[in-house]
């Protein structure tokens, strides 16, 4: 297999203490880069960073969602070539029951956790020049589904402040791109899969043209997109979905 | 708490569905109205006005209103 390079990279993936954001860190590792982990539970991401391939990793826990330990979180990090968030979370509700904390929450997850981090990565200089920002988006922000109001609001924001950020930051060499999965087997499907029913979560695994996704998946763009090898690509969104889009 | 209270609820749910056919006993699934977004919104129902955990797979062990009741009961009662 075609193997990415990321040697002498310093970059920091949020959301690493499960799910596609473990993988991606596991992945990422594995192509040379210097990692710093982050997510709220220190002892899954103690489990990711036993997982790591050899290198001078780091483990840095925090609530995305207060400034204050954001900024303490930036504080710490070392200069940056690339950022890697994965951090979010998934509830359906449908609009006619979607209660204005839950709105709130996955927009605070999903949106405003990256806009502070992100905020302060710059207002801190810890974004090196050249560096590669990655944001893991959804589906959902282009293919609306019944219950996803505010996941795909969320992820819609997401996109939109990415596009923004590319524009800011292009005068420093600066990229900043989402991946937008369809489903992936991760702890928000098995979710899913209790949310809805086995048998019509099958139901839409079954209609993907290729297949349904992996976390390995994922973390092969991101490493594309955090490499040198996209360096003509910024304010993009890959869409990463097995061909179902085309349906 | 009531399971005629429950009843409303669950009825208020529906739009063509006359009101009369919703009993304890009504099979929801048999209903010409009843849809996936039914389920979804029943799903929301009960998280929203108990306050319980209630997934697709618990709808799906249901026939009758009263087994949902029944759920609720249950899960309220030793919560």
């Amino acid at each position: 297999m075609f193997q990415q390079n990321l040697q002498n990279k310093t970059i920091l993936v949020t959301g690493a203490s499960s799910g596609i954001g473990r993988e991606c860190a596991i992945v990422l590792s594995g192509m040379g880069a210097e990692l710093v982990i982050s997510g709220k539970n220190e002892e899954r991401l103690q489990q990711t960073l036993q997982s790591l391939s050899l290198g001078n990793h780091r483990l840095l826990a925090a609530n995305l969602t207060q400034p204050d330990a954001v900024a303490e979180l930036v504080n710490k990090l070392p200069p940056l070539n690339g950022l890697l968030h994965c951090a979010g979370i998934w509830k359906p509700q449908p609009i006619k029951f979607l209660q204005p904390q839950t709105a709130r929450l996955i927009m605070e997850v999903n949106y405003m956790a990256a806009v502070m981090l992100v905020s302060q990565l710059l207002q801190q200089k810890k974004m090196l020049s050249g560096a590669s920002v990655v944001f893991v988006s959804s589906i959902a922000a282009h293919q609306p589904y019944k219950g996803g109001a505010a996941y795909a609001a969320s992820k819609a924001a997401l996109e939109a402040f990415a596009k923004t950020l590319a524009l800011e930051t292009a005068h420093a060499g600066m990229r900043s791109n989402c991946i937008a999965p369809a489903m992936v087997q991760s702890p928000i499907l098995i979710q899913a899969q209790t949310t809805v029913t086995e048998a019509a979560m099958q139901h839409h695994l079954n209609q993907y043209p290729l297949r349904p996704g992996v976390p390995n998946d994922v973390a092969q763009a991101a490493a594309f997109l955090l490499s040198d090898a996209s360096s003509w690509i910024t304010g993009a969104t890959l869409h990463l979905n097995g061909g179902i889009a085309l349906l | 708490m009531s399971i005629e209270l429950f009843i409303s609820q669950f009825a208020e749910q529906f739009d063509e569905t006359d009101p009369t056919e919703f009993t304890p006993h009504t099979e929801f699934k048999r209903l010409n109205e009843w849809s996936s977004m039914h389920a979804l919104l029943i799903i929301a129902l009960i998280d929203a006005e108990y306050n319980i955990p209630f997934t697709g797979e618990d709808l799906q062990t249901c026939t009758t209103i009263a087994d949902i009741y029944q759920i609720i009961s249950r899960r309220m009662g030793s919560g």
